[in-house]
């Protein structure tokens, strides 16, 4: 019983995770409506920002270097988008072709992450960590400051979509764009800013992936990436709350799991949860009309 | 036979291999229009099947696999083609029959990396991390081949069999059938209004493209005698992809071109070129690199790629005289007719 309970806790911070990415990857997908096959790769890239402020350049503290990497990536996504992806999906109607372009970038990205840092593993620079237990749980504090941050992100992405206006403008535009458009929202700004948001989420989620897992290396976003599909899809995609609910479910499933199975294939599981929501629901739980 | 002759003919087996991957899944997207991202992983369920078929038993071989049945080849390369077209049924029946674009594209890339995590930790299956090696080489005993002869030799049998597909291809594409799958390819709406079953062509489709994939990894297998996971790491569906689109896509001589300038020009001729010192691996990576912006700009450029995809001219040419006289008309054609009949513009 305590070690299903270990891997309660194990679940929640890869379920923080999990959600923090599977919501980056679901709010562009919603506003821009094809899937970011790089989206790995900016994980990866972001974790490395992250490990390059923290361990090369300019020794900052682990969560310092954790957010300027995160708002570098986001930097990076927007420029990713004006350059290559905006124009392609503008010029061709047919979404493999946008599809494609950002499968090729996934590979630019990931063999450029290699050129730079290498194959080797890299580890942050962390301060000495203590475990806490909470009740059956046993946490450590970069756990629990994971946790923590995911859950704040859920609650800002949460106000930021009910209550304001950007947040509305992004709904609008993610059910229709051209009707968006008519009703005189900015499409091409609000698509900027959620190319900020969806970058600064992968960068976040990667380097907190590496933190969780204790190294980094630039494989490691694309072996994530389906665990992050799974979420997407049991969630229900283009569904921001499916997302963050198939990431608990997902993310749970997977440590637990890993309990009582090998844990090599762990994230396996998730794969199997996938097959299995395709076959009963393939829609997803949370579908939105239209999307699937 | 000096070095130059060793490395000239393992690119000219590239070449015709990468030929046969390049049809399987030309097949699939360029000509039905699905986007198969778990491509790779057909080729290594091929590449595997063959190794397991010509290895003898596993006891005092000191790898682990399943059976070891000491077939000779082709008998292995025909189990291992096989084998991947079933699995394509599996595949397709779970995921193809539910899922439109991305959602397939996600759920495909999804399985080629499970397949890879499964393929790579469970030694039992297909010898884990290791990979299989030591795979007979085809005719080596008959012919009284030695490592040196057999290169030049096998390149050739693959040419031969490259050449045969190719013929097998061109009478597919070319049959109703084709035209069905082309039609599904522009609009699958259109063709499932004109009574054609979609996913039935689609299964079709991946059945015969799965194939192609399977005996094109089966192939490398027996030329290189070994095969491990780090030769089909999801990415390398990619390769393939870039070799039809840059060749251009539903035309099988654009194929081999796009073979010759991407597999051989980019993949395979660069890893001879000299390591930079103390950077192990740069070219390689800088090399998938490269080939990854081509590919963009490729698309931008040049999205028919080298080659143009020919047009079929019988769907335009009298077909509307041949509908009134009553006679079977193609897809393409009844298409055609319709839209020159209503005064709407072909979509």
């Amino acid at each position: 019983m305590q070690l299903f309970w270990l891997s309660v806790g194990f679940g929640l911070v890869t379920a923080s995770v999990l959600a923090v990415s599977a919501v980056g990857l679901s709010l562009q997908f919603g506003i821009t409506n094809y899937i970011n096959f790089a989206y790995g790769d900016f994980m990866a890239l972001g974790a490395y920002f992250s490990y390059a402020l923290n361990n090369e350049l300019l020794h900052l503290n682990i969560w310092v270097a954790t957010v300027c990497g995160s708002v570098g990536m986001g930097l990076f996504a927007v420029l990713v988008n004006h350059f290559i992806l905006a124009p392609f999906a503008r010029r061709f109607r047919k979404t493999f072709y946008v599809l494609i372009v950002t499968f090729g970038l996934s590979l630019v990205l990931l063999n450029l992450e290699y050129s730079i840092w290498g194959a080797d593993v890299r580890f942050f620079n962390m301060p000495m960590d203590r475990a806490h237990h909470l009740g059956p749980i046993l946490l450590t504090n970069a756990q629990l400051i994971v946790m923590g941050i995911a859950v704040l992100l859920m609650l800002g992405v949460h106000t930021l979509l009910k209550t304001t206006r950007l947040g509305k403008s992004m709904r609008a535009m993610s059910d229709n764009t051209s009707l968006a458009m008519t009703s005189g929202i900015d499409t091409k700004r609000i698509t900027t800013i959620t190319w900020f948001l969806s970058g600064t989420l992968a960068g976040l989620s990667g380097t907190v992936l590496g933190i969780t897992e204790g190294n980094l290396t630039p494989a490691a976003g694309e072996l994530f990436l389906f665990v992050i599909f799974a979420a997407v899809i049991v969630g229900g995609v283009g569904s921001i709350y499916g997302a963050m609910a198939g990431a608990l479910l997902i993310g749970l499933a997977t440590e637990i799991s890993a309990a009582y199975i090998n844990p090599a294939y762990k994230l396996d599981i998730a794969f199997v949860i996938l097959i299995l929501t395709l076959l009963v629901r393939p829609s997803g739980l949370f579908a939105r009309p239209g999307k699937a | 036979m000096n070095g130059t002759w060793y490395y000239v003919f393992t690119l000219v087996f590239f070449l015709f291999d990468y030929f046969i991957l390049a049809m399987g899944l030309n097949i699939q997207y360029g000509e039905t229009g699905i986007l198969n991202f778990a491509y790779i992983g057909f080729v290594a369920i091929g590449a595997y099947v063959t190794g397991v078929m010509s290895l003898p038993n596993s006891a005092g071989t000191g790898q682990y696999y399943i059976l070891g049945l000491s077939l000779p080849f082709p008998v292995n390369l025909l189990v291992g083609g096989l084998t991947a077209s079933a699995f394509a049924v599996v595949v397709a029946l779970i995921a193809l029959r539910r899922l439109r674009t991305d959602y397939l594209a996600m759920v495909l890339i999804s399985l080629s990396l499970v397949l890879y995590d499964v393929c790579n930790n469970y030694v039992p299956l297909f010898n884990g991390a290791d990979g299989l090696y030591n795979v007979p080489e085809p005719f080596a005993g008959v012919l009284h081949l030695n490592t040196n002869s057999f290169i030049p030799f096998f390149a050739g049998v693959t040419g031969v069999i490259a050449l045969l597909m190719w013929w097998v291809m061109s009478r597919v594409t070319r049959s109703p059938a084709g035209r069905t799958f082309r039609a599904i390819r522009d609009d699958d709406v259109v063709a499932a209004a004109l009574g054609k079953d979609v996913f039935r062509q689609q299964l079709k489709s991946m059945i015969i493209g799965s194939f192609y994939a399977g005996i094109g990894g089966g192939l490398i297998m027996q030329f290189s005698g070994s095969f491990n996971p780090t030769a089909w790491l999801p990415g390398e569906t990619f390769v393939v992809f870039a070799v039809i689109l840059v060749g251009g896509v539903g035309n099988n001589i654009g194929l081999l071109v796009g073979a010759l300038v991407v597999e051989t020009l980019l993949v395979h001729l660069p890893a001879f070129l000299p390591a930079i010192p103390g950077h192990p691996g740069l070219i390689e990576y800088m090399d998938a690199a490269v080939i990854g912006i081509l590919l963009m700009a490729m698309l931008w450029f040049r999205p028919q790629g080298l080659v143009s995809e020919r047009v079929h001219k019988a769907a335009s040419m009298g077909a509307r005289e041949r509908l009134n006289t009553g006679a079977t008309l193609t897809l393409d054609e009844e298409a055609a007719a319709l839209a020159h009949a209503t005064g709407k513009p072909e979509a």
